[in-house]
Parts: structure tokens; C-alpha cells; sequence
């Protein structure tokens, strides 16, 4: 069973790079044939999924194969995209205001980081994308081909991400970043997994009670 | 499979309840909508005393669909609901927050700022 989410975690990291326009023409052969061949072990991984997760490490398992693409990023793509010191000197060489890091594992396991950062105009949070950019082509000279970081919402300068595998890098205007209070959506989620421990905590502490009412039957016995 | 005429759930906290798209942007005369598509759609419900209104147009993604997404993988997703979340002009979300489960190729067509403000990502 190991050997067959293994194959499967493989897999799923192929179709990854397939959805990634950067890799589509030499990707999509060799996933044709291998998901010909892995159909049957992609039920079998499908069947444990289903099952309540009871061992250890087959659900870590099944989070690498549900992590398959920052795992195929890291291995295939690294080279290009840029790693989370860049980010933070080409954001501190650009002046952008209130940089922040949120490691974003629990939230989220599509990304490893979510960076914050504000720019003082609409002007500032697009040089603050095209910086980063920049960035990632001059760490690129000389390749064949270029792997840039794909970015949203370049046009409107509010709120642009920039997606650069497993770092996250979010700036925005300050009064989007007001509105849309990013950080604490993504701290806050820490919070309710504490409130679930203490959840289990109540329910432990209830026990006792139990115990009191079987003392009665002990006496008669 | 979202079409003219069909209502969607809204799975944000902008103010909409119910949509009704009217129209779906990309070719000429297209026929249906899927994850990840922008559509144009008319407010049919609405929270009151927020800024959205009834019969207000808007754009919006579609982020759930009840008709199966197939995976290269051969993995099949289907929600329970069609559901759309209201964005502007220059694709920025109207709401702040986002509700439900919503799928991970959202990412690969560029609609990062949904999938980052998403409680999961399937």
C-alpha cells in the first residue's frame, strides 16, 4: 500500500506541472502513459483516502501526495523562482512598508510563506511587483527558457500577488490592506485550532462526573 | 455547467445572497460556465445594509460547480452547490473573506487573491 501512494504522489506531482503552462509540451506525453499504467493504484490511493486516517504515517503520506505541487516546484522549477531571502532584500531594496512573513503551513498547504508587504501609492505596489520580477529573470540569465512567477492584478495596483511557487508575496495599497486584514485571517486560524484542544480538554474534564454515578452500582455489587 | 438563467450561492461576505448569471465572458456565444470562469451575473438577493444591492450587476468567478471537475489524475470534484464569488473590474473581491472548500486549479488560472483568502483548498 506504501509503495502503491507513492507511485500515485509521483504521479500527481507530473499532472502539476502539466496544469503549469511553463512545462506543458514535454509533460503531457510521458502523463499520458504513466496514468494508463496507474489508473488502478490511483483507486487504491483513492479507497485509503476514504478511510478514516488511522496510522501516522500514511496520512503524512497522503499529504505529501496532496503537497504535490510545492514538492514538484522545489525539485523541477527551483531554480527559477525565487526563495524567501530574495523576496525580502528585493522588498527592503524597494522600500516597501511593513513587511511581514506569515508561514502559511497550517493554513494552507498549497504555500510555504505568505509575505505582506504596502506600497505608498498605487504606483509604489506595482514596482514593488516589477522588482520581484526583475528579480527572478536576472537570477535566470542565461537559460533557455524563463520561469517567471505568474502575478495578478497588475493592472489595478491594489492588490497584486505574486505567486512564485512556494512563496506568496501579497502588496498591496494600504487601504486594501485595511480591508482585507490579511494577517488576521491567517493568524487568527492558529487561534480556533487552540479552541479545539480546549474543546477536547472540557470533554476529558466531564469523565469524573461519569465516574461518580457508577460509584452506586459498585456499592451494591 | 452555468448558463444564463442559472442561480448561484455566494461564497463570499460581500452582501450578495443569490446570483443569477446573465451572461458568461470569454467567446462570442458561449454555452457554459466552469470553475474558474468569469461570468456576468444580476444580484437576485441580497444581505441588507450592505453595499451590494438587488438586481445590481456584477462580475463574479465561479468557484463550485455540481457538475463533476476531472483532474488529469483522474481525480472527479463535485460540490453540492453552484457558487460564485462577486469580483470587480480589475479582479480584486468584493467580500473579504471566503466560504467553503474551493478547488486548487482556481490557482493556475490566476485567481490567486480567491484561493489565498479561501478556508480550504481542495
Amino acid at each position: 500500500m506504501m509503495m502503491l501512494l507513492e507511485a500515485t504522489s509521483r504521479n500527481a506531482a507530473v499532472a502539476r506541472h502539466s496544469h503549469s503552462a511553463t512545462f506543458r509540451n514535454a509533460e503531457t506525453q510521458t502523463l499520458h502513459q504513466r496514468t494508463a499504467t496507474t489508473n488502478t493504484t490511483m483507486l487504491a490511493a483513492l479507497r485509503s483516502r476514504s478511510l478514516p486516517l488511522s496510522s501516522s504515517s500514511s496520512s503524512s503520506l497522503l499529504q505529501q501526495w496532496k503537497l504535490g505541487l510545492p514538492v514538484a516546484l522545489s525539485t523541477f522549477a527551483g531554480r527559477g523562482l525565487l526563495d524567501l531571502q530574495e523576496v525580502e532584500k528585493v522588498l527592503s531594496d524597494v522600500k516597501a512598508d511593513d513587511v511581514k512573513v506569515i508561514p502559511a503551513d497550517k493554513h494552507c498547504e498549497w504555500a510555504d510563506f505568505m509575505v505582506l508587504a504596502t506600497g505608498r501609492s498605487t504606483w509604489h505596489v506595482k514596482n514593488i511587483a516589477q522588482a520581484l520580477i526583475y528579480k527572478s529573470k536576472q537570477k535566470q540569465q542565461g537559460a533557455e527558457r524563463l520561469v517567471l512567477p505568474s502575478v495578478e492584478g497588475q493592472e489595478g495596483g491594489k492588490w497584486i500577488v505574486i505567486d512564485s511557487g512556494k512563496v506568496i508575496v501579497h502588496a498591496l495599497d494600504e487601504n486594501a490592506r485595511a480591508y482585507y486584514n490579511l494577517e488576521a485571517l491567517w493568524t487568527s486560524k492558529k487561534s480556533e485550532k487552540e479552541t479545539l484542544e480546549d474543546l477536547d480538554k472540557a470533554f476529558v474534564k466531564i469523565r469524573p462526573k461519569n465516574n461518580s454515578k457508577r460509584k452506586p452500582t459498585t456499592k451494591r455489587a | 455547467m452555468i448558463q444564463p438563467q442559472t442561480h448561484l450561492n455566494v461564497a463570499d461576505n460581500s452582501g450578495a445572497r443569490e446570483l443569477m448569471c446573465i451572461r458568461i465572458i470569454g467567446a462570442s456565444n458561449r454555452r457554459y460556465a466552469h470553475i474558474g470562469d468569469i461570468i456576468v451575473a444580476v444580484i437576485k438577493e441580497a444581505v441588507p445594509n450592505t453595499p451590494l444591492e438587488r438586481s445590481e450587476v456584477v462580475r463574479a468567478v465561479i468557484v463550485r460547480t455540481c457538475k463533476e471537475l476531472k483532474r488529469d489524475n483522474g481525480m472527479i470534484i463535485r460540490y453540492d452547490d453552484n457558487a460564485a464569488v462577486v469580483i470587480d473590474q480589475e479582479g480584486n473581491p468584493k467580500g473579504t473573506r471566503i466560504f467553503g472548500a474551493i478547488a486548487r486549479e482556481l490557482r493556475q488560472l490566476n485567481f490567486t487573491k480567491i484561493v489565498s483568502l479561501a478556508p480550504e483548498v481542495l
